[in-house]
């Protein structure tokens, strides 16, 4: 089954995310545990890995994709100082977005809120947009995710960055017919070769940062006939 | 601990602290010691931890806990000139950074004992198989410190009378 863009069953799956963080952000605030995370440092660690497709020799744009409370922002600032990035949060929660706003005021650094982001940008990263799968049968969280990364490519002219959680080690326990919010696990070559036959694109992964999950670095391939490739 | 923070509070961080320094946890804890050099000199114990998350869950138990992690630079260590807090800091540091980590446990044993925060190796649990990074904190439980205020107050009503 695919997801249609619009569609009732994504716009359920949407809602229930809203729902779902509005929640944690109601309870925790604007922390990592708002947005589902153990730490700080954790967070940053995966930042460090998300940020790794892009190039910061020359300034760029960049589509944070399930942005939170905007904890990138900060840690561009802590990480990248002289860097000039024009960044934009999405995020589908208003808490959420209301929290970023508050906290970051810069001309470059803007937030709304939506499903996807509505410009094209250099670069775009999802933090942990995929791991809490909110009560979906594990086929129609596959679509939600395949549309995501399709969205992501859609929108991002030189390549784009994601996470999962592996499911090395662990039981995944991503096939039962249970309402409740759990974790999505997955393996690197499911959303590799995704990424590669059906968006057309490279990918790097990366595994091997100490957390039990994986980092894909997807390039976008230059093509002169796809005019999101107009520099 | 014992008088900084309540004994709940201690079990509840010491727990937090063995798992995130656990066997299972242990790379992930090496990779961010290599990212961020989490605990260093030039970082306090108290902003290494926060920046782990390893906090009371409790809001008010927040401050003090970080008082006693300041008050840590009060307490002597197994090594010459090194204070308590620092003493943490390098064992932490060091068993992280080392080519082959293991993982780490905090223990507390008792102030009356020895008030030292002392580093060894060894076993934390009899059934634990693993050898262990163990860092010891001397504490005196809070009963322990309630018992010795009561003791004090009862003397000084007592020569008050006199």
């Amino acid at each position: 089954m695919d997801l249609a863009p619009g569609g009732a069953e994504l716009q359920g799956i949407y809602s229930d995310i809203e729902a779902y963080y509005g929640a944690r952000v109601a309870k925790y605030g604007a922390t990592p545990l708002g947005v589902d995370w153990s730490c700080e440092a954790t967070q940053n660690l995966r930042f460090v890995q998300l940020l790794k497709v892009c190039d910061f020799s020359t300034p760029f744009s960049l589509n944070d994709v399930g942005c939170g409370y905007g904890a990138l922002c900060a840690f561009l600032a802590m990480r990248y100082p002289d860097a000039r990035i024009d960044y934009l949060g999405v995020d589908l929660s208003k808490a959420m977005i209301s929290r970023a706003r508050r906290r970051f005021r810069a001309p470059d650094r803007r937030f709304v809120v939506g499903q996807a982001s509505p410009r094209l940008a250099d670069y775009s990263v999802a933090s942990g947009v995929m791991n809490v799968n909110v009560g979906y049968p594990h086929a129609v969280w596959e679509d939600f995710v395949a549309a995501l990364l399709g969205e992501l490519r859609r929108t991002s002219r030189r390549g784009f960055s994601v996470n999962f959680i592996s499911d090395a080690a662990t039981a995944s326990g991503t096939h039962g017919a249970s309402r409740a919010p759990r974790l999505y696990r997955t393996c690197p070559e499911r959303w590799i070769s995704y990424c590669e036959e059906a968006l057309g694109c490279s990918v790097e992964p990366l595994g091997n940062y100490g957390m039990r999950e994986f980092t894909l670095l997807v390039r976008c391939q230059r093509n002169s006939a796809d005019p999101t490739f107009r520099d | 601990m014992g008088a900084m923070i309540k004994d709940s509070t201690t079990l509840e961080i010491l727990v937090q602290l063995n798992r995130r320094f656990d066997q299972d946890s242990l790379p992930e804890m090496v990779e961010l010691q290599k990212e961020f050099d989490v605990f260093s000199k030039e970082h306090s114990l108290q902003q290494s931890f926060a920046l782990l998350g390893i906090v009371p869950a409790d809001w008010s138990e927040r401050k003090r806990w970080y008082r006693f992690l300041e008050f840590l630079k009060t307490y002597p260590s197994d090594l010459p000139d090194v204070n308590g807090h620092d003493r943490v800091v390098k064992a932490f540091k060091d068993g992280l950074e080392v080519e082959k980590p293991i993982p780490i446990s905090i223990k507390c044993h008792s102030a009356a004992d020895d008030p030292r925060v002392f580093v060894t190796e060894d076993r934390p649990v009899i059934f634990t198989l693993e050898t262990h990074l163990i860092v010891s904190i001397p504490t005196t439980p809070g009963r322990e410190i309630r018992k010795q205020a009561a003791e004090v107050a009862k003397k000084r009503r007592a020569a008050k009378k006199k």
